[in-house]
């Protein structure tokens, strides 16, 4: 029987297998992932309707103008940079702080990592139907906040208030993520060694010093990680916006670019367009994550 | 020898089945929910099947809400199914775009194309009648009147029979008598309109007051500022930052109405609402402690328009095949025939002259009202871009009734998107 053999050196094998690896991941990208940008990239150069039969006419560049000179798509862009700064610094900041609590504590560890991240597990859909019964004016929110502030009868307005709806779309997110991203913090706090720890304690660093100078520094890929994991996956944010709206908030101050992509698309049917929103949008989410990098600069640490 | 047995009795197995496969029409049904009707329609293929041999009908039900979205993603795909039904607002698209078949009347069990128009009352099929073809037939035809709850009117000291709203006015100080408020919570309103659908029971509203919101030759949005403005200032007392009666940020209050919980005394509805009532709760349906009554008018109406009509229009996909359009008709023409059914069990008007004639239609409990309304009222405004054109009406209302934008500045905005997107 003939042995397969391959040629070169071990370091050449490894690579050759390394390709057979990721060989499957690498059509999954390509087809689910590469293919649509680059589809989309395309259909934006073109005036097309969805329903229509007739060939869709090239227009060049004309809907990435029409966008940048829209006041509604340039809502949408503030609409989408004030939830994505107003949730995921917040939401970065508590998670280390819940992760930095649960990582301290002795007993219940595996309790309260559940119950942080139970959340995560939701549907959005479910969130959003059990968040806006939760901002009805009759609803849970109302009756809490009254209680702790003693206002009784007041109506705080959470979805009816241009303000309030975009701290409650916020709120609802940082709800549902906080516990993902804790548990990621978790990862990150438990493989640091133990010994710097105790050799810091020797030399008389207390807690809070010990946090500035060891666990931060130590932590900075987790962070750096969880900083674009959550930045991303705020950019993207849609089912919330989407969910409220149907349920009676107003559009104009929670219009995000992808719900303002997604009307584009079904309701108008405007895909060529809607197509170009997403394709800026790609850029706005592919500068920050750039961004983030170089600010970063090296995310290798080690112990 | 045995290969060519073997051979003989592949070919005698597959003989059955290929001609089989010839005979049959897979027909695919996209309807949106309702349990009531999802039996009576389940029982016509059945019954439909057994007629016609080879016929298979898949019947697929979709969220309300969802099917628009998801009819719109298979037919950008090429994949729509043969049958579907939309609200006509979302369905004209399909129409201009040729992605719908004419009707084919001998399928559909007509003599010709003028006993369609005949069978049906006047005006009702202009809406899928484009370029002289006719491209779907009414599944149902809806309007809404007014649903009282004489429980808490006479709880708030009020007569249903006499002081139940005749007038807008009437209805904000009925409204102001239900109210009862924790706060600035309300926790019981008279009466709250249905805020998704402006095109349907907000534009007549500013038609009484001689408005439009399409110019007769369809170049202009938004009509006579001051009829519009009237309407915005009206909407911007009701709500939350007025005189408080209502907001779209409470639950809807139809869901409310049917639980006669002490907290809706009235919403907007159509005729099939009483079968939900008897549905949800058989109790307050059988105590006969509601009532129907006539859209409002404003005291100084110039135009006596009633909520508008819409229709759900049973269609054909114009990329299958035609022995699949000519059996998707067929099968359309029979569940059409069973329209007193469709009424009796299901609460839908399927607006023949003969239906509107019947008995069964004339002992529906307040089908009369129903029927002077729509005498009243007009077709809802459709087009390609209606879906557009009710979002920005929704933007102006909303920013009158909570965001405290003034009735002018809505009016600008919304004069500005709109006639937009008419050019568009």
């Amino acid at each position: 029987m003939k042995k397969f053999r391959f040629k070169g050196g071990i370091e050449s094998r490894k690579n050759r297998w390394g390709w057979v690896f990721i060989f499957p991941s690498l059509v999954f990208f390509s087809f689910f992932s590469f293919y649509p940008i680059l589809n989309a990239l395309y259909t934006s150069l073109f005036k097309k309707k969805l329903l229509s039969l007739k060939p869709p006419v090239f227009i060049e560049l004309d809907n990435y103008i029409y966008l940048l000179r829209s006041p509604d798509f340039w809502n949408s862009i503030r609409a989408t940079m004030v939830f994505t700064l107003g949730t995921f610094i917040p939401m970065v900041i508590f998670s280390l702080i819940f992760a930095q609590f649960i990582v301290s504590r002795k007993r219940f560890r595996k309790f309260f990592q559940m119950a942080y991240y139970s959340p995560a597990v939701l549907s959005s859909v479910v969130v959003a139907a059990i968040w806006l019964l939760i901002f009805d004016p009759r609803g849970l929110s109302n009756q809490l906040v009254n209680f702790i502030m003693n206002t009784p009868g007041v109506d705080h307005k959470w979805l009816a208030n241009a303000s309030m709806v975009q701290i409650s779309t916020m709120l609802v997110y940082f709800w549902k993520y906080v516990g993902y991203f804790t548990i990621i913090f978790i990862v990150g706090l438990t493989s640091i060694p133990k010994s710097i720890y105790e050799a810091a304690r020797i030399d008389g660093v207390n807690a809070w010093t010990g946090f500035w100078y060891i666990t931060l520094p130590l932590l900075k890929p987790t962070t750096i990680l969880v900083s674009i994991m959550a930045m991303l996956q705020c950019l993207k944010t849609f089912s919330t916006q989407y969910l409220f709206t149907q349920g009676g908030a107003p559009i104009e101050p929670i219009n995000v670019v992808t719900l303002n992509l997604y009307n584009t698309a079904i309701r108008d049917h405007r895909i060529g367009l809607a197509s170009a929103m997403s394709i800026i949008l790609f850029c706005i989410m592919l500068f920050f994550t750039w961004l983030q990098f170089k600010t970063a600069r090296s995310d290798e640490t080690s112990y | 020898m045995k290969k060519c047995i073997m051979v003989l009795l592949v070919s005698l197995l597959l003989i059955p089945s290929a001609i089989s496969a010839q005979a049959a029409v897979e027909l695919t049904y996209w309807t949106h929910e309702d349990p009531n009707r999802t039996e009576i329609e389940n029982r016509y293929i059945g019954e439909f099947e057994k007629a016609n041999p080879g016929v298979v009908i898949k019947r697929v039900t979709n969220p309300s809400k969802k099917m628009a979205e998801r009819i719109l993603t298979a037919f950008a795909a090429n994949q729509g199914p043969d049958i579907f039904n939309l609200q006509i607002e979302d369905e004209y698209a399909y129409i201009i775009n040729q992605r719908l078949a004419p009707v084919d009347p001998k399928a559909a069990g007509y003599d010709s194309m003028k006993s369609i128009y005949n069978a049906y009352i006047p005006k009702v099929l202009d809406p899928v009648t484009y370029e002289g073809s006719l491209y779907g037939l009414p599944l149902e035809l809806t309007n809404w009147c007014v649903y009282v709850n004489d429980r808490i009117f006479k709880s708030a000291g009020l007569d249903p029979s006499r002081d139940y709203p005749k007038t807008w006015e009437d209805m904000v100080a009925v409204s102001e008598k239900i109210a009862i408020r924790q706060g600035e919570i309300i926790q019981r309103r008279g009466f709250d309109f249905r805020y998704p659908y402006y095109l349907v029971s907000m534009v007549p509203m500013v038609e009484q007051f001689g408005g439009k919101l399409i110019s007769d030759d369809g170049k202009q949005a938004i009509v006579n500022d001051q009829a519009w403005i009237k309407f915005l200032t009206f909407m911007q007392a009701w709500g939350p930052n007025g005189k408080n009666l209502g907001s779209p940020t409470y639950t809807n209050a139809r869901k409310l109405f049917n639980k006669d919980n002490n907290d809706m005394a009235m919403c907007l509805s159509g005729l099939y609402q009483a079968g939900r009532i008897r549905a949800d709760n058989s109790e307050f349906y059988n105590s006969g402690e509601w009532r129907v009554i006539p859209f409002p008018k404003f005291k100084d109406a110039v135009s006596d328009s009633a909520c508008a009509y819409y229709g759900h229009y049973l269609v054909v996909n114009a990329q299958k095949p035609k022995k699949n359009q000519a059996m998707a008709w067929k099968f359309i023409g029979y569940m059409l025939r069973h329209s007193e059914e469709y009424l009796s069990k299901v609460g839908l008007i399927q607006p023949t002259v003969t239906l509107m004639e019947s008995a069964t239609f004339k002992g529906m409990p307040y089908s009369d009202v129903f029927k002077k309304d729509m005498e009243r009222g007009h077709v809802v405004y459709y087009g390609e871009n209606s879906a557009k054109i009710q979002e920005h009406i929704r933007g102006a209302v909303e920013s009158v009734m909570l965001s405290g934008v003034s009735p002018e500045e809505a009016l600008k905005n919304l004069k500005r998107k709109a006639q937009e997107t008419l050019e568009e």
